[in-house]
C-alpha cells in the first residue's frame, strides 16, 4: 500500500484504529525513512505545545474575566452567592504558586469539591495501587497534550523528594495523586469531586486543593511537556 | 482542607443556575486565550479575539445546549470570528501579527529560548489561517481530528490535509531559520 503523508500524520497523532496502525507500522518496517517522518511530526508537536503552554498559565486579563461577572441583582435567590464567589475568585486571583502550576493542569482549574475519602480501588491490583483505566491513563496520557475529554484527565506530573514521579489526575467524580514505584502507581491522595461538569454549578477549589497537595509533595517544578514525554518514555522510572 | 461553601448547597437546592454558564466559560478562558493568541499571533490581538468570542457567546448562550460540550462550542465561535475578521481585512498580516510578539513570550528565559520562541511565532504567522488553525487545534490544543474538523466545520480528511500542509510548511521554515 501507499502510505500518504496524511496517513502518517494520523498515525503519529494516534488517530488510527488497530488495523490502520498495523498497516502503517508494516510500512515503517519496510521503509525506515517513514519512521523519521513520524519522529519529526511528534517533535514539532512537542515544540508547539511547549511554545504555547505558558499562555494558559498566565492569569487571565481582568478585563476578560470581568465580561463574565454577572450583576447579582439580575438573577434569582441563591445566585448572588455564586456570583460573589466567582467575583472573589477573580479579585483574588490564584496564589502565585498556583499560577505556576495551573498551566500544566490544563483547562480544568475548577470543579466542585466534596472532601471525602473514596473507597480503596477495587479489582486485581494490589491494595492502594491504581488499576485498570486509571493505571492506563497514568501510564500513557500527557497533561500537556490531551484534549479536555471525559474520563480520566492527567492534571500534571512532578517528581517528589525521593525522586519518584507522581501524577495528579481527575475524572468526573474523583481525583488524586499517584506516585510510581516498582509495583505500580501507588495512590497517595484521593478525593471525591462533586457534581460532574455540565449542568450544575462548579465551585473553584477542588482541583486547586489537588494542585496544592501536589505542590506540597513536589521537589521542584511540575514537568513541562518535554519532561513529561521523556518521563513517559522511561516508563515513569526515575531518571 | 475545609472549603465547604454555603453557595454549593444553595446552588443545589435551586437546581438550575443562570451563572453556571459564565463560570464555565471563565474556567475555559486560559485555554481559549492560548488558542486566540496562537491564531492572532500576539497577545493584544489574541485578547481582542477572546473578548469578541466571550461577547458573542454571551449573546448566543441560548444556542448552546446544556449537556453538549461548551469548550468545542466556544472554540468554534472563536475560530469563526477569527476567520471572518481575517477575511474582512486585507491588511490582516499587519494588524494581527506583531513581528516582535515572540520576544516577550520567554519571560525570564534565556535569550536563546526567546529567539527560538519568536521563530515559532513568525513561522506560524506565515501560515494560511486554515492551516494555522488546524495545527493549533490538533498539535497545541489536543483535539482529535474529528473534533477539530467539527470545530472548523470541514470534513476530517480536509482537516488532516491542512494539518499536513501546515506542518510541512512550519518544519521547512524552522529548518531554514536554523540554517540562517
Amino acid at each position: 500500500m501507499r502510505v500518504t503523508e496524511e496517513l502518517l500524520a494520523a498515525y503519529a497523532d494516534g488517530e488510527l484504529d488497530a488495523a490502520g496502525q498495523a498497516e502503517v507500522e508494516a510500512a515503517i518496517a519496510a521503509d525506515p525513512e517513514l519512521g523519521g517522518k513520524i519522529k519529526a511530526h511528534r517533535a514539532l508537536k512537542a515544540t508547539l505545545a511547549g511554545h504555547y503552554a505558558p499562555i494558559a498559565q498566565e492569569a487571565v486579563p481582568p478585563g476578560l474575566a470581568a465580561l463574565l461577572a454577572t450583576p447579582a441583582q439580575e438573577s434569582g435567590a441563591g445566585a448572588g452567592e455564586v456570583v460573589s464567589l466567582a467575583a472573589a475568585r477573580q479579585k483574588r486571583g490564584l496564589p502565585a504558586a498556583f499560577r505556576r502550576w495551573a498551566p500544566l493542569a490544563g483547562p480544568a482549574l475548577a470543579a466542585s469539591l466534596i472532601l471525602a475519602i473514596v473507597q480503596p480501588w477495587q479489582g486485581g491490583t494490589p491494595e492502594g495501587y491504581a488499576g485498570g483505566d486509571l493505571a492506563a491513563a497514568l501510564d500513557t496520557q500527557l497533561a500537556a497534550t490531551q484534549a479536555d475529554q471525559t474520563g480520566t484527565r492527567i492534571l500534571l506530573s512532578f517528581a517528589r523528594e525521593n525522586g519518584d514521579l507522581c501524577r495528579a489526575w481527575r475524572s468526573t467524580d474523583s481525583g488524586g495523586i499517584a506516585c510510581r514505584d516498582d509495583t505500580g502507581w501507588k495512590i497517595e491522595r484521593q478525593i471525591a469531586l462533586g457534581k460532574a461538569q455540565g449542568t450544575e454549578f462548579r465551585q473553584a477549589g477542588s482541583e486547586t486543593d489537588l494542585l496544592a497537595a501536589a505542590q506540597d509533595m513536589a521537589a521542584g517544578e511540575a514537568l513541562d511537556a518535554v519532561g513529561e514525554r521523556a518521563a513517559r518514555a522511561r516508563g515513569w522510572k526515575q531518571p | 482542607m475545609k472549603r465547604t461553601s454555603p453557595s454549593v448547597s444553595s446552588a443545589e437546592r435551586h437546581g438550575t443556575l443562570p451563572q453556571s454558564f459564565e463560570n464555565q466559560v471563565l474556567d475555559l478562558l486560559p485555554r481559549l486565550r492560548r488558542f486566540a493568541i496562537g491564531l492572532a499571533g500576539s497577545r493584544p490581538d489574541g485578547d481582542d479575539l477572546c473578548q469578541m468570542t466571550i461577547e458573542r457567546a454571551l449573546a448566543r448562550r441560548e444556542q448552546w445546549q446544556e449537556g453538549t460540550r461548551l469548550d468545542s462550542w466556544m472554540y468554534r465561535i472563536m475560530r469563526n470570528i477569527f476567520i471572518d475578521e481575517a477575511r474582512a481585512t486585507s491588511r490582516r498580516r499587519e494588524t494581527f501579527v506583531d513581528p516582535d510578539a515572540g520576544q516577550s513570550v520567554g519571560g525570564d528565559g534565556a535569550q536563546e529560548a526567546a529567539v527560538e520562541l519568536s521563530l515559532v511565532d513568525r513561522a506560524m504567522a506565515r501560515l494560511p489561517e486554515e492551516q494555522r488553525e488546524a495545527v493549533l487545534l490538533v498539535m497545541v490544543e489536543g483535539w482529535s481530528y474529528k473534533e477539530a474538523a467539527e470545530i472548523v466545520g470541514c470534513p476530517v480528511g480536509t482537516l488532516n490535509s491542512r494539518l499536513v500542509r501546515g506542518r510541512d510548511a512550519l518544519m521547512a521554515m524552522l529548518e531554514d531559520a536554523e540554517c540562517a
